[in-house]
């Protein structure tokens, strides 16, 4: 997940709460190594290697895919999850080395969720294309672990993968206190939320991107334009109760740009900007 | 980017989708792990104990045919969410057996009457009530044979006792409660009303408390309050009296390390009203060793006592150790100290737990203690008593708890069972030798008692 990743538990029963540990980093494991970008035996790695060629996915990738070919079309084409391949022009490191128009331009044609054809669970990829489930996964993965782990304990529980986090019950000593940092410096926390139940998901630039001529790339990339979206906070943090949602509320937001709080503000949820 | 839609229209499209997701690969989880629950898209399982309940049930025994009690307990306490907590606990005790009155054993055999009684002779009687009505009683007497302590065995009081308590945080990082007890005996009513703040501050390392409780009791002696320090055998007994004990207590909890935290606590209280002991007298023992007579027994009507209180628990791997010191003091020139170290020994699986106790405790005799009278000074006492709990003496108390969990099946706390024994031996000190015939007698038996506790906590 590339993210230091945790499950808290309220209990005092060390043997059981030893077990729904394994339990839910079995899981977490099992999502990180089914839709990794960089193993050949994940299922990305397998639709990786047939191109224009009809093939038959599994009913859990299928109905990742369903999702987020919904968020496509709900978001009017801002996300989507074939932008992966925009990476071999955009190496958001922290320096000031922008790509050339060019080079962006050369990519497009690779990008468009609508250029796949998908007809659940059938997916035929074009070549040249690349799926990153990568948007998605992290959030998916938090609200996995946390079903697996509340159908088996009462126990308050708070999984949180690094910062998109949902939380079961609160403790009998109350809340969990949740702090999210200021993307520069990163030990104080900015704010420090209470959460009783219900999910939070964070979109923000903290770690990765560009900095040139005083003007901050941030990572989201525009799929239309292949370039960074314009004016967008520097985090975004949204409460709602998945963390799926959650987590696509806020890469929304990120996506308007300079508009992320007036579009956060139209969906009447709660959210935090940093900015 | 504008959204054609309406936003709340996309906020739905989007719960939607998520819902379907989630929905859709849950029932693919259930396949993974053999253990999950079969109904895997089901609500999840219900909420931990709201409520926990602790019942148990105490004998209590001393040596010597002297008291024995019986006493049931439950205790409720409801978690009502946002930190709030509401508990409520029944008390019940059953007494029995023979206690001491307070005389000195002496060389000839002696006779007393019950605190019921108004004569020392067992022919019926008629005296008038306060309340001017007459009635006609054959006075319950009792013989002790000569060497035995004088102890009443006709000695039984039934007690039962209510109290409730409301916690309720004030701020995020401030507690308070609330509570009261009433407790009810025919011959003693207590009613008591007591409230605390507690502050936590230092990262909740550092927790500072102030408490208060007020009490105020109806004492109604069977058979009516003796005048103090008069002449047991003119039985000059009528009324009913009161007194009150206001209480305040500070305290700070410190998080010392990891493993160890501290306690520190300091508390005074005043008492006022009446605090003899309306059924404790004292022998009139001349330069021979021969009981003359007997007074009822007289305390000062006021008393002041501060203690210090210091506790450390430590955890360890699979133990657990507590150590606890006390240091009291009062007006009435009584000043005592307590140790006491708990060992708790977990097994592997946390699920029962060995817990040995020793507590040693000490204290000096009040001003006015005196185990008998010499007749020579006799004639006005300002305040004396004979009471063993006034006079010096030291005590150790062994004790061994066993307990076993049995956590529910959804890894809450579960319940527990358990059973504790302890052994309290007390030895008087400082034991005068008695004048004259009195001289071979044992006038300080001490005490031993046991006490064996059935507890089983469980929650719902």
């Amino acid at each position: 997940m590339a993210s230091p990743c945790e499950v808290l538990l309220d209990g005092t029963d060390e043997a059981l709460v030893r077990e729904l540990g394994a339990l839910a980093a079995g899981e977490a494991w099992r999502i990180e190594g089914k839709y990794s970008r960089y193993r050949d035996d994940s299922v990305i790695g397998r639709i990786h290697r047939c191109a224009d060629q009809e093939m038959e996915l599994d009913p859990e990738t299928a109905a990742l895919i369903d999702f987020a070919a919904q968020c496509h079309e709900i978001s009017e084409g801002l996300f989507d999850i074939t932008s992966g391949v925009l990476r071999r022009a955009w190496k958001f490191d922290g320096s000031d080395r922008l790509p050339t128009p060019a080079a962006v331009q050369a990519l497009l044609p690779c990008v468009g969720f609508q250029k796949l054809t998908w007809r659940s669970p059938r997916l035929t990829r074009p070549a040249g294309m690349e799926l990153d489930l990568g948007g998605i996964g992290k959030e998916y993965a938090v609200d996995r672990v946390h079903d697996l782990l509340a159908a088996r304990t009462s126990l308050p529980l708070l999984v949180n993968f690094g910062g998109d986090l949902r939380a079961d019950r609160a403790r009998p000593q109350g809340a969990w206190q949740i702090g999210i940092e200021r993307p520069d410096t990163e030990r104080k926390a900015a704010l420090v939320l209470e959460l009783q139940r219900g999910a939070l998901a964070t979109s923000g630039d903290a770690r990765r991107f560009l900095l040139k001529d005083g003007v901050r790339y941030g990572h989201i990339l525009d799929p239309r334009t292949g370039w960074p979206v314009v004016g967008a906070p520097r985090s975004v943090t949204v409460a709602a109760s998945s963390c799926t949602e959650a987590g696509q509320l806020s890469t929304l937001a990120m996506l308007q740009g300079a508009g992320a709080r007036q579009f956060l503000e139209a969906q009447e949820v709660r959210y935090w900007i940093v900015d | 980017m504008q959204l054609k839609r309406p936003a709340h229209a996309l906020r739905n499209r989007l719960i939607a989708a998520s819902c379907t997701l989630l929905g859709a690969t849950t029932a693919r989880a259930g396949d993974l792990t053999s253990d999950a629950s079969p109904a895997a898209d089901a609500a999840p399982a219900s909420d931990a104990a709201q409520t926990v309940a602790d019942t148990a049930l105490a004998y209590y025994a001393e040596n010597n045919g002297r008291v024995r009690a019986i006493e049931p307990i439950v205790n409720l306490r409801q978690d009502l969410g946002d930190e709030r907590a509401l508990s409520v606990k029944l008390t019940f005790d059953s007494l029995s057996g023979a206690t001491p009155n307070g005389a000195v054993p002496s060389a000839r055999a002696q006779t007393f009457a019950s605190p019921s009684g108004h004569s020392l002779t067992a022919a019926p009687q008629t005296y008038t009530t306060a309340s001017g009505q007459s009635s006609v009683v054959s006075s319950p007497i009792y013989t002790i044979a000569p060497g035995q302590l004088p102890m009443d065995p006709n000695y039984h009081d039934q007690r039962l006792a209510a109290s409730g308590s409301y916690q309720m945080p004030w701020s995020s990082l401030t507690r308070t409660t609330y509570g009261g007890d009433l407790s009810y005996e025919h011959d003693f009513i207590s009613v008591s009303g007591n409230g605390a703040l507690a502050h936590d501050f230092n990262q909740k390392n550092t927790t500072l408390s102030l408490g208060g409780n007020y009490e105020f009791d109806f004492v109604r002696p069977i058979g009516g309050a003796p005048v103090a320090g008069s002449d047991y055998t003119l039985f000059e007994k009528q009324g009913s009296h009161t007194k009150h004990d206001a209480n305040i207590v500070l305290g700070v909890t410190q998080v010392m390390t990891r493993r160890w935290l501290s306690e520190l606590s300091l508390s005074y209280d005043r008492l006022n009203g009446y605090l003899n002991d309306p059924y404790k007298i004292l022998s009139i023992v001349d330069g021979g060793g021969n009981v003359t007579g007997y007074l009822y027994e007289r305390r000062p009507d006021h008393r002041a006592r501060s203690s210090v209180y210091l506790e450390n628990r430590l955890a360890l791997d699979r133990a657990m150790a507590g150590l606890t010191l006390r240091y009291m003091s009062d007006d009435w020139g009584i000043h005592s100290e307590t140790a006491q170290l708990k060992l708790r020994w977990s097994n592997a699986e946390r699920d029962r737990y060995l817990e040995p106790q020793l507590r040693w405790y000490r204290q000096t005799a009040a001003s006015f203690y005196t185990p008998w009278l010499s007749s020579a000074g006799s004639s006005y006492i300002t305040a004396a008593s004979s009471d063993e709990r006034l006079g010096a003496f030291h005590a150790v108390t062994w004790g061994l708890k066993y307990a076993a969990r049995f956590p529910d099946d959804q890894g809450g706390d579960g319940s527990e069972l358990s059973i504790r024994a302890e052994l309290y031996r007390q030895t008087p000190d400082h034991r005068l030798p008695g004048p004259g015939a009195l001289s071979g007698l044992n006038l300080y038996p001490g005490l031993q008692a046991l006490l064996v506790q059935v507890e089983w906590r469980f929650g719902y």
